[in-house]
């Protein structure tokens, strides 16, 4: 015991050839205390955030099939309500819930403890008041009335100021890390932590600072909406599969080249992607074709890290049994490959035609935002917070009510959109139909989506009631992790 | 003991979330898994085989669709395949080619006479003179031609209805000789008027010809040019079209 000791008193971070697993858990400690402040900030907010956009997602879905429902209140009208959900969702939930993902993965992977942890609250104070000022400010009716970035200006420029505090103290981290191998969970977080001003700026400068002329503000748009799905909630959602599937599981990834591969190549591709969905628009050939040709061609990074995390997972599929982590994160993980197929089917222009303006494009953004990148995320956290907390997740019940309740709402709500979008689709580019029946032809599709946003509801308030528990100190005190099912076998060491 | 703070550093009291049972606080760190490694497993035939795939079909559709990377092939004209087969400008020049010259005539008409004149070419009484069944209209090519180029100004007689202030801009400097010779050819042969088709060098001849003037015409200077007078130098209307406007003469409109 003396030698780890001596080394935690000389420096926990120094250039230290670490040996012993003891060392090794020391410094997950002295990490994970550092970490926790920040991370639970960002989480709590997250959490915040996401009750708000679930009431709104809420309101969304059932004014789509009873209009007149609070129609009177002219701050809870359809056309400020989505907005303040999408946004709400965006830049509330999402985003502050994978930056806390991403600084503690972070933390972890370069091996050395969170420094200036003031940087990160402030910077997750000013996020969270410009979130508020946005979604305020839609409410108000100051919408800018471009998708994904609504938020007026005001709070477009709180988040930024608020993001390069988070930035900076990434850049920071990675800079202090421990000498040694870069694990692949960094180069996606690292990517999505410089891809993000990148998008989030080009798009203010290009829509609102020096806006460009006429229908290529639409182009602009899209480029942002679909970039930011990809290559900022993709980046972190992939990076954290990428490091909890082996986590848990204690095995390495399947492989090293097809990481590489699969990191490039989604680099590479998705930033192209965007313009698909503007097929038969007022635009160049071209610009449209080379959307769709690199949507195409994002089947090589899915198909890589697809069968990368498959191979990864072989033999291990059981442990889903028992670990939320695993069980949410692979959800999550197939939900990727399926998201990324059927974008490509729906960017081809055959498609296209039929699909462009109907409920099954909304699909397919849910299928990103949620059955991805926020089942994943949710998995994180249930990794994550016993750690921050010191106590276990208290009740299993609940985390299984968590998991069916977000599985089954998502996956009611993806066959729904993506059904009745394409039986839309087909009626809409039928010329003898009039437009109320085809409106009529919707109407069961959208009244059961607002059921499955009831039970996405239920799971979401399980989720907050919970880790509100974990906040307080009520997890429970144990050597064992929670798990799903009471053990048949000797788990071994694991989660 | 895994955890603990050296015993020489002075601190620190229970951490949050810290109970005395050391191991049971920090037991998820004590029974985790060490950080992940990386595998080196090779590349698998299949997947370079999928790979193969999306490079041939995503190229395949790339160039089957990206209209020549042409700017001008817009998407919506759905026009991939025909837009791909031919270079560049083919695609706008192609478009305009469909038009006969009365057609676009009548966009010209629309886009700046019909405001005053009406789409039915009848004026508003009192206000604008009618070009339906006028006169002048009908009559030789000089006096309309003139007319648009310059512009007109003052009390003004037309099918015997008296206008007393009415005034056109000149548009000389908004149309080209094109553009008169079309939108002229298309309101002589509209709304029962039968004056012959007019050639964009009869226009470019009589502008020339006028070029020193600065001022709007008025009723006299007009009254002095003959009736039937034709532009000076361009091709008189053979007497046979009249009827069929866009025939011979105009089949094949010079550039401007």
């Amino acid at each position: 015991m003396s030698q780890p000791a001596a080394l935690t008193q000389e420096s926990p971070l120094g250039d230290v050839e670490v040996t012993t697993s003891d060392v090794e858990r020391v410094e997950r400690a002295l990490i994970d205390a550092s970490t926790r402040l920040p991370v639970l900030v960002f989480y709590a907010s997250a959490i915040a955030w996401l009750l708000v956009a679930t009431l709104f997602g809420v309101l969304t879905s059932f004014k789509m099939h009873v209009p007149g429902f609070l129609g009177d209140v002219s701050f809870l009208t359809l056309g400020r309500v989505r907005p303040a959900h999408l946004n709400a969702i965006i830049y509330g939930w999402g985003s502050m819930a994978g930056m806390g993902t991403s600084i503690w993965l972070m933390a972890r992977l370069c091996r050395t403890t969170l420094r200036h942890p003031l940087l990160l609250i402030s910077g997750a104070a000013f996020w969270n008041l410009g979130v508020l000022m946005g979604i305020v400010g839609i409410l108000l009716g100051d919408s800018t009335g471009y998708e994904w970035l609504e938020f007026p200006a005001s709070s477009a420029i709180t988040l930024f100021v608020a993001y390069l505090l988070i930035m900076t103290w990434a850049l920071i981290m990675f800079r202090y890390r421990r000498r040694g191998h870069v694990y692949i969970t960094q180069w996606y977080l690292l990517g999505a932590f410089l891809w993000f001003p990148w998008l989030y700026a080009a798009a203010q400068v290009m829509l609102f600072i020096l806006p460009v002329e006429g229908v290529m503000q639409a182009a602009v748009n899209w480029w942002f909406a679909n970039n930011l799905l990809f290559l900022w909630f993709g980046s972190i959602g992939l990076g954290t599969a990428y490091y909890m599937i082996p986590k848990v599981i204690g095995r390495p990834v399947h492989s090293y080249y097809l990481a590489t591969i699969g990191f490039w190549t989604f680099a590479l591709f998705s930033s192209w992607t965007g313009m698909q969905r503007l097929v038969d628009g007022p635009f160049p050939a071209w610009m449209i074709t080379a959307s769709i040709a690199a949507t195409i061609l994002t089947i090589v990074p899915v198909a890589t890290v697809g069968l990368n995390h498959h191979m990864t997972m072989r033999g291990y599929f059981p442990l889903m049994r028992y670990s939320p982590t695993l069980r949410f994160t692979v959800f999550g993980a197939i939900a990727y490959s399926a998201f990324s197929v059927v974008g490509v089917i729906i960017s081809l222009r055959s498609m296209a035609r039929i699909v462009q303006f109907t409920e099954a494009s909304v699909g397919y953004t849910y299928m990103g935002l949620y059955a991805f990148f926020t089942m994943v995320i949710f998995g994180s956290m249930y990794y994550i917070v016993p750690r921050l907390v010191g106590r276990e997740w208290r009740y299993a019940s609940l985390i299984k009510l968590h998991f069916w309740g977000s599985a089954y709402g998502i996956g009611l709500m993806v066959l729904l959109l993506l059904v009745g979008g394409f039986a839309q689709g087909l009626s809409l580019n039928d010329p003898t139909l009039p437009f109320s029946e085809i409106t009529d032809t919707v109407m069961p599709y959208l009244r059961g989506r607002t059921l499955s946003w009831i039970l996405l509801t239920v799971s979401h308030l399980v989720f907050a009631f919970h880790f509100g528990l974990m906040l307080l100190g009520f997890g429970r005190t144990a050597s064992v992790p929670t798990f799903l099912n009471p053990l048949e076998r000797e788990p071994g060491e694991g989660h | 003991m895994i955890g603990q703070p050296p015993e020489n550093l002075p601190r620190q009291g229970m951490d949050y979330g810290e109970t005395q049972r050391v191991h049971d606080t920090h037991a998820a760190i004590v029974r985790e898994k060490s950080e992940p490694r990386v595998g080196r497993e090779p590349l698998s035939f299949w997947l370079i085989t999928i790979y193969g795939l999306a490079v041939f079909f995503g190229g395949a559709y790339l160039g089957r669709y990206a209209g020549n990377f042409s700017g001008d092939g817009l998407d919506y004209l759905g026009g991939a395949p025909r837009v791909a087969t031919r270079a560049g400008a083919a695609g706008g020049t192609e478009q305009a080619v469909e038009l006969t010259p009365v057609q676009k005539g009548q966009k010209i008409f629309s886009a700046n006479c019909a405001t005053c004149h009406q789409a039915n070419g009848l004026g508003v009484p009192g206000q604008y003179p009618p070009l339906a069944g006028s006169e002048i209209v009908n009559g030789g090519a000089h006096r309309p031609v003139m007319i648009v180029l310059k512009g007109l100004q003052g009390p003004l007689t037309v099918k015997g209805q008296h206008f007393g202030s009415a005034v056109m801009q000149p548009w000389e400097k908004t149309l080209n000789d094109q553009k008169i010779a079309e939108v002229l050819t298309y309101v002589r042969q509209e709304w029962g008027n039968t004056g012959g088709p007019i050639t964009p060098e009869g226009v470019g001849a009589l502008r020339k010809e006028l070029a020193g003037r600065t001022e709007s015409w008025t009723e006299p200077d007009i009254l002095a040019v003959p009736v039937d007078a034709d532009l000076p130098g361009g091709v008189p209307p053979a007497p046979g079209a009249v009827a069929k406007p866009g025939a011979s003469p105009l089949a094949a409109p010079p550039k401007p």
